[in-house]
């Protein structure tokens, strides 16, 4: 086989990274052989794609890493609240509905809350809530009373381990589930919660 | 060239992503930084402006957190992210006059054979010369004369190291164009550094037909 300089630059590209028929390959090396313009067209190619392929050609601003995550982090750490919980929020709201829905039908067992304040309820249904560590209420996930990291548990075990139901989130979430009483007494969300808002 | 690479962060990144759509939103610091470098290079290479792209890769990271919940797990992460990237840079770049210039530049023919300029001996530029900031300016000056085109496939294979197949799905075009971008732009940068060191060094640049200067 024999190949023009033409043939060469077309197919150049990939020579240098070892994506061509052996047959062509051969070729072009017996090309590059006897012609220096190809030769450098060849070596230039090689040249620019260590150099730019090197990391140390590009490098971040002074100081990015930071700045993003300063950006980053009232999102994150939901201090301002998230699409993303929301959605979760949105999620939970109708499993939630669906579950109560199922556990009137199945469940009529009550779990005993130990905490004197997580009573809100005759009926407390079995599904997750939101428990945020170091707080002291469980929430809906997405409720905006709900600030830090939080971990997922079911209600019955949130008020065996002494949470209490959020007066806001849950309290709208029960009685839309028809399970509060119109003594309902929720807990105000505690000052560790609300502080970082 | 052109067979996936295999990606041994995959599984973790997936077990990374399910942990924050269930709630642990800190891991996401740990999925993203990876790839910080890699955004902020796209974004700059699109706006060609640092102060830009770093504001435009914010924006890019938030909104990859924001619609976390819509990313399938079928897609490569980096991929999805530096679509993100790409749009958030380009959402920018429509609002400035680039965007003119950017589709004058794209209406180029890319089809035919490319005709190399300079055929003198290539005098290697040694990786080493990159320590020199004005090496390094010289280089992202050339790169950045390309037409975007030309650009965007070179960032994401050749500075990115992504391969074919991701660099293709992450600019919305076929495999076979991204060979055929990548031919170009290697082909271009090498007649504007031509003849090598010296010529970078002496600011010589030849601009081939299709390029345009960039201060």
């Amino acid at each position: 086989m024999v190949v023009r300089c033409e043939d060469v630059w077309r197919e150049i590209s990939n020579y240098v990274e070892g994506d061509l028929d052996p047959a062509l390959k051969r070729a072009m090396e017996e090309h590059f052989a006897e012609c220096p313009r190809c030769e450098s067209v060849r070596d230039g190619m090689r040249n620019v794609i260590e150099l730019y392929g090197d990391k140390t050609m590009f490098t971040l601003p002074a100081s990015f890493h930071p700045r993003l995550h300063g950006r980053l982090a009232d999102r994150i750490e939901g201090r301002r609240g998230s699409s993303l919980g929301w959605l979760l929020g949105v999620a939970a709201t109708a499993a939630f509905a669906a579950l109560t829905l199922l556990a009137s039908v199945h469940d009529h067992s009550l779990p005993q809350p130990r905490a004197q304040m997580s009573q809100p309820a005759r009926r407390l249904p079995q599904r997750l809530v939101a428990v945020v560590d170091g707080g002291k209420t469980f929430h809906v996930p997405g409720c905006p009373f709900m600030h830090g990291k939080y971990h997922m548990v079911t209600a019955e075990e949130a008020v065996r381990e002494g949470y209490a139901p959020c007066s806001r989130c849950m309290y709208e979430a029960l009685r839309s589930a028809g399970y509060v009483t119109p003594d309902f007494e929720g807990e105000e969300v505690a000052s560790s919660e609300t502080a970082a808002k | 060239m052109g067979t996936s690479r295999p990606d041994p962060g995959h599984e973790h990144e997936a077990t990374l992503i399910g942990r924050i759509q269930r709630g642990e939103r800190e891991l996401f610091y740990e999925l993203i930084q990876p790839y910080e470098k890699r955004v902020f290079v796209i974004a700059f290479m699109i706006l060609r402006n640092e102060a830009d792209a770093e504001d435009a890769a914010q924006d890019a990271f938030l909104k990859a957190f924001k619609h976390l919940a819509q990313f399938r797990a079928e897609s490569r992460f980096s991929t999805w992210l530096i679509q993100v990237a790409i749009n958030e840079a380009r959402l920018r770049q429509r609002k400035s006059h680039l965007q003119i210039m950017r589709s004058i530049e794209d209406q180029e023919n890319e089809d035919g054979t490319y005709t190399p300029r300079d055929f003198a001996d290539w005098r290697e530029i040694p990786s080493e010369a990159l320590e020199r900031k004005e090496v390094r300016e010289k280089l992202i000056a050339a790169l950045a004369s390309l037409a975007q085109k030309y650009r965007d496939v070179f960032v994401l294979r050749d500075v990115e190291h992504m391969n074919i197949e991701d660099t293709a799905e992450a600019l919305g075009i076929s495999a076979g164009a991204v060979k055929t971008r990548l031919l170009r732009a290697r082909l271009m940068l090498r007649d504007l550094l031509s003849p090598g060191l010296d010529g970078v060094l002496a600011g010589h640049s030849q601009m081939p037909k299709g390029t345009k200067p960039w201060s």
